[in-house]
């Protein structure tokens, strides 16, 4: 067969020999990104539409049997007290936990940047509770927060602040507060990181600019540094609102949604639908509705990463 | 418009000393250029009028205030920094009216200060753009504006002008010219660029090693280099060195150098400085513009020569010693022709072999 008639031919009746640069490189392109393609369906793909599947059926978990029942998981959710509760808590678990890592992050970061002794030992300690097994922070944190024997109690005794020990886990708002500051104990270095990272690259002649201009220490704050991380705070706000919103191991191990379902998020809903009260359907309609709050938030990642900054 | 008064100065960054016993004194209203190769201490002595840098010792006055504890916002200055420092997420207008608006400037005043400040400055198409949508020669005078519409007593001004390309610097060298001439400010100028210095100021400071060399005229900078730093910094190509001695016999003063002999003109430098029958170590120097290639004068050689244009420079092998020659281009000349080299004996200039100190009168 001449170069001409088999040019003519379409590609998949031509040997790779056969093909022009352009085709070959595209074959190269596509079994260079297969293996993320394969990977991603498996892990991704593949539960997602699993899930939404299997929150139309009403199925007992430990045989994986059931049967089709359509919207009725959803209808149910949607009418049940628990898991319009448990979106709540979801959102003021976010809303408090992200706030405090936001204030605390900027304020360390900007301690940090300033010229200070020991401080390349403070960077590498500032990362410690992020660093550390949340198993491990949460089991410390229980033990200080203990009513019987915890250290906290003992100190706010010693130092007259209360007079009787406080139920820090077992009663509202104590627990969903606890919560809320142990995980901002644990997600604020992740703000330092970024939000030092930023800082260093701000011009020096920026401040000095604003000293000239007779800005003050607070009106070189809001005026200088604040907008120049402004691009920066809110890709963390948003990554983390996404991370602060399906925390599981954390609220798990340190309240279990306790009490009752005080601090019962809808990470925590899903596990208990799913292996305590055995409804995996029923689970799953709660991971899907999760998902949907998620992508608002997913979108507006995407845009912002996307985007041009302005 | 203040005078600046800059007394004693010094500043020491640990070992280094960037600035060392400067005293000067800036005029009412003048354009002063601080020039000085990096590292000479001139960025530092702005910094210290912005007081964005303390001195270690001395005293800074601007008008008759000594500022030497006054923050920056508090000392009447404004600033144009190299990189123009604009707040990059504030408009123009933005921009400008910042300082205004720290000071508490009514919003009225502030809209029609900022208004005039964009009309001298041709910004009102601009107001309302961020600085990134700016070329450089915008953003440099928005950087102005907001030093402007302050109406400050002293601008200081950071190698405004170096991060623009060659042919929108000339441009902004005039623009700064005319708006120092319409608004009459003390400007103080700081550079490394003689050309910048030479055309814009009324007085040049040259500073080396955060020493003071010479605070002149440009012109009397350039004519009566003060000493052989200053003679070799200012001007391009740079002023010619031989080393010599010159001899006295019967009152005839001779110099002898560089397989060259040449009679001083009489007056040139001072009565006494060399006794009858003595002889004096110098080196002697002279501009490429003040010698004349032609069939009379001391044998030399073409070795390069370098077309500009409007001259041709030409470097010229003078006994072994390297001589750069500044010639009409209409003169053809090529590497490798013997020429004849004259001095121009009223622009010869003498420094002393030590200190490079000028002898002449």
């Amino acid at each position: 067969m001449s170069a001409d008639t088999t040019a003519k031919l379409p590609w998949f009746r031509r040997s790779y020999r056969n093909f022009s640069l352009e085709e070959k490189y595209a074959v190269l392109g596509m079994i260079l990104i297969a293996p993320t393609v394969m990977t991603f369906c498996a892990v991704i793909a593949y539960p997602l539409i699993a899930a939404i599947y299997l929150s139309f059926f009403s199925i007992y978990t430990p045989t994986m049997e059931g049967h089709w029942v359509g919207f009725s998981n959803y209808a149910t959710l949607l009418q049940s007290g628990e898991f319009w509760r448990s979106l709540w808590n979801n959102i003021i678990w976010t809303v408090g936990t992200l706030t405090l890592q936001i204030l605390f992050g900027i304020l360390v970061a900007m301690m940090l940047h300033q010229n200070m002794v020991f401080r390349s030992l403070a960077r590498s300690l500032v990362l410690f509770p992020y660093f550390l097994s949340t198993v491990v922070a949460v089991l410390v944190w229980k033990w200080l927060f203990n009513d019987l024997y915890g250290v906290l109690n003992h100190l706010f005794m010693w130092a007259g602040v209360i007079d009787m020990p406080v139920d820090w886990l077992g009663k509202m708002p104590n627990a969903m507060l606890s919560l809320i500051f142990v995980g901002a104990w644990k997600y604020f270095p992740f703000v330092v990181i970024a939000v030092l990272a930023r800082l260093q690259s701000i011009p020096e002649e920026l401040y000095e600019a604003a000293k000239i201009d007779g800005a003050g220490v607070f009106a070189r704050f809001f005026d200088v540094t604040l907008p120049q991380l402004k691009d920066v705070l809110v890709v963390i706000i948003l990554l983390r609102t996404i991370w602060d919103f399906k925390e599981f191991d954390l609220i798990n191990l340190m309240t279990g949604g306790g009490p009752i379902i005080a601090t019962q998020t809808l990470s925590l809903m899903v596990y208990k639908e799913a292996f305590a009260l055995n409804q995996m359907g029923a689970s799953s309609a709660v991971a899907v509705l999760m998902m949907l709050v998620m992508l608002v938030f997913m979108a507006l990642y995407l845009r912002k990463a996307k985007g041009p900054s302005e | 418009m203040s005078e600046v008064h800059i007394n004693h100065v010094y500043k020491r960054f640990g070992d280094v000393t960037a600035v060392d016993d400067l005293s000067l004194l800036f005029k009412a209203g003048e354009f002063v250029s601080v020039l000085g190769p990096s590292g000479c201490g001139k960025t530092t002595l702005l910094r210290m009028l912005a007081g964005l840098e303390t001195p270690s010792a001395g005293e800074i006055s601007i008008g008759d205030k000594v500022v030497n504890d006054l923050p920056p916002g508090s000392r009447d200055i404004a600033m144009v920094f190299q990189t123009y420092a604009l707040y990059p997420h504030m408009t123009v207008r933005g921009n400008i009216e910042y300082p205004l608006k720290k000071r508490r400037t009514p919003k009225a005043e502030r809209a029609v200060k900022v208004k005039d400040a964009a009309e001298l400055l041709q910004l009102e198409e601009l107001l309302d753009r961020k600085p990134r949508q700016l070329s450089g020669g915008q953003q440099q005078r928005v950087a102005l504006g907001r030093a402007l519409v302050r109406d400050p007593a002293v601008f200081l001004l950071d190698e405004p002008l170096s991060n623009l390309d060659a042919k929108l610097r000339a441009h902004m060298r005039a623009e700064l010219i005319q708006l120092h001439e319409r608004i009459g400010k003390t400007m103080v100028y700081v550079t490394h660029d003689q050309l910048e210095a030479m055309t814009m100021s009324h007085r040049i400071a040259v500073l080396r090693f955060g020493v003071l060399q010479q605070f002149a005229s440009p012109d009397e900078v350039y004519r009566k280099p003060a000493n052989e730093f200053v003679a070799g910094f200012i001007g391009t190509p740079s002023m010619n060195f031989i080393a010599g001695e010159i001899d006295n016999s019967d009152g005839k003063l001779t110099f002898c150098g560089g397989g060259v002999a040449l009679s001083v003109q009489a007056g040139l430098l001072p009565d006494g400085l060399i006794a009858d029958g003595d002889k004096f170590l110098v080196k002697m120097g002279f501009r490429p513009e003040d010698i004349f290639i032609g069939d009379q004068g001391d044998d030399a050689l073409v070795s390069v020569v370098e077309p500009t244009g409007h001259e041709v420079i030409v470097l010229i092998d003078l006994n072994g010693n390297e001589v750069v020659a500044r010639v009409n281009p209409d003169v053809r000349l090529k590497a490798g022709d013997k020429v004849k080299l004259r001095f121009r004996p009223d622009k010869l200039h003498f420094f002393g072999t030590k200190e490079g100190i000028r002898l002449n009168v």
